[in-house]
């Protein structure tokens, strides 16, 4: 079968023909320097080579063009297995190249193809869609509130280890169904797994805290199994495929996806943005101003420009053909999110943030089935942080010095510290500590992690 | 103007329904979305042709509804 029934792209019988003279293109996105010279590779890419074969790390693809990322991605003949026991056909998985700690442990759901997704994916969404995610708003703007109140006397915050660190932390544990005061046990492993390299003098450490993150998770699951509570963690308790329960370490695997993908995207998304916004002061007025109309088409167009997660490896599982080059069965492949969304052919002024975008089919979050299950917790968290610190410290300036963003790129753009300055407030209630105690409060007495299945309304904070 | 999402290629991005609220709606479980009526009315066109282009699936097919027509009575569905 053809992808989707689209003439661009075919799947080919065994045994075709000849080599097409293949492009070549030498890209490494772990490098120090990608961050400064990714623009230029970007542009070059899309000029020249859309598609190219890479020699590093024993050879990939690497999809750049926005028509190529958009037929792969949805393409029937190309895989996220990881087939960590070697039980199929090998292959390796969404990462390039592979993590040291990855080799025999599989990424979740998407380290899986349908029909094996499917049922994670199902039994997740209830927790996950736009109106489940719509009944954490008041938990998510208080947790916001208390994160701001800590330092809104101070004139001086982080806006990483203050506020963006901490809601989606806080969150994440609350829809997993693990206890509140336990985020900063969370926190520094699921960001310092991402921007420490292996031969960093802080690996053993940071690997021991990520261990720690990782008996905390088994030992919630082994609780929740005892004596169900609410979340996301009794879903995956509950989950049979074909009458079994998949085994713990899928479990596990599936747990560690929703935090690494729910903790680091959306600190990264917002520091990029408040960072933008105090160089462009009058666009920070003006969306504060008009942020009726421009907030949504804002946020989709610092998630375009940002791109978070810049891309996903997958594998060809059938020989396809691509605007005239060959991929062949085997093959590793990167699926350049980040590229794609520079591409002119898709977006005027591909490298410029405009807030009142339109017709911006961005690849932030992914394409397909596999599209980012908490795509609709980023957006919510994101604007709740956003909006707060433009309506409680509007003036803010962030500070060059102090400023830092992850040295490798590779995995996730993201920032460590954001630290500014602003005119000095009353605090409205209390700080995280107490806040904290209060949300578990609330958490448990509405059940506010149940499905949407169960529970249509939402959170309900004053006291 | 009709509108449609394709089922089989919308994976529940929820662009459809932020451009045009009064035109798509979207499935409380996981988001998918459909069209609330399929002939639009004329003030809501515009924000459907935008929200058409937004859709990173390319999962909505709008056409004039005289080619709607044509096509049922050809016994064909959709079209982009």
């Amino acid at each position: 079968m053809a992808c989707e029934g689209d003439d661009e792209m075919s799947a080919l019988p065994d045994g075709s023909n000849s080599h097409d003279a293949v492009p070549r293109y030498h890209f490494d996105r772990h490098t120090a320097d990608y961050r400064e010279s990714f623009l230029d590779i970007t542009h070059e890419m899309h000029r020249t080579c859309p598609i190219a074969w890479t020699d590093t790390y024993d050879g990939h693809w690497v999809a750049a063009g926005s028509a190529e990322v958009f037929e792969l991605a949805r393409c029937p003949h190309v895989s996220n297995d990881h087939d960590v026991n070697h039980e199929r056909r090998g292959y390796k998985g969404i990462s390039i190249p592979l993590l040291v700690d990855a080799e025999n442990y599989r990424g979740g759901m998407l380290e899986m193809d349908d029909p094996e997704h499917r049922f994670y994916r199902t039994a997740l969404n209830p927790y996950l869609s736009p109106a489940a995610v719509k009944r954490w708003e008041p938990f998510v703007d208080e947790i916001v509130r208390a994160c701001i109140d800590d330092h809104i006397e101070t004139g001086h915050i982080d806006f990483v280890d203050d506020v963006a660190n901490v809601v989606p932390a806080v969150l994440t544990l609350a829809m997993l169904g693990v206890p509140l005061e336990k985020w900063t046990l969370y926190n520094e492993p699921a960001h310092a797994l991402v921007y420490t390299p292996p031969d960093s003098p802080d690996a053993a450490r940071v690997r021991e805290l990520y261990m720690a993150m990782g008996v905390d998770l088994f030992t919630n699951l082994l609780e929740i199994r005892e004596d169900p509570r609410p979340g996301i963690i009794d879903a995956l308790a509950r989950l049979r495929i074909d009458g079994e329960s998949p085994p713990d370490i899928e479990l596990i695997g599936m747990l560690n996806l929703l935090i690494g993908g729910g903790f680091d995207t959306t600190t990264a998304l917002t520091a990029h943005a408040l960072e933008w916004l105090s160089q462009h002061p009058e666009e920070r007025t003006r969306l504060s101003r008009d942020r009726e109309t421009l907030l949504n088409p804002a946020t989709e167009e610092f998630l375009r420009f940002f791109t978070p997660a810049p891309g996903d490896a997958r594998t060809v599982s059938e020989e396809v053909e691509l605007g005239g080059t060959r991929l062949r069965e085997g093959e590793r492949l990167w699926l350049s999110w980040a590229m794609a969304n520079r591409d002119p052919a898709l977006f005027a002024e591909p490298d410029d943030v405009v807030l009142d975008r339109k017709g911006n089919r961005h690849f932030s979050f992914g394409l397909g089935v596999h599209r980012c299950i908490g795509s609709n917790v980023a957006r919510t968290v994101f604007k709740s942080m956003l909006t707060a610190v433009l309506d409680r410290t509007p003036d803010y300036q962030c500070l060059a010095e102090g400023t830092v963003h992850y040295d490798s790129i590779g995995v996730i753009q993201g920032m460590r510290h954001l630290p500014a300055t602003f005119s000095p407030r009353q605090r409205s209630g209390p700080g995280v500590a107490e806040t904290v105690q209060r949300l578990q409060q609330v958490c448990d007495e509405q059940g506010l992690a149940r499905p949407i299945t169960e529970m249509k309304e939402s959170a309900r904070i004053s006291d | 103007m009709r509108v449609e999402v394709d089922p089989s290629r919308c994976q529940g991005h929820t662009l459809c329904a932020m451009i045009a609220p009064d035109s798509f709606e979207l499935d409380d479980v996981d988001g998918h979305a459909r069209a609330v009526v399929g002939e639009v009315p004329g003030e809501h066109r515009d924000r459907v042709l935008e929200a058409t282009q937004s859709c990173p699936e390319q999962a909505i097919s709008v056409m004039a509804e005289q080619l709607a027509q044509a096509r049922a009575a050809h016994g064909l569905r959709g079209g982009r």
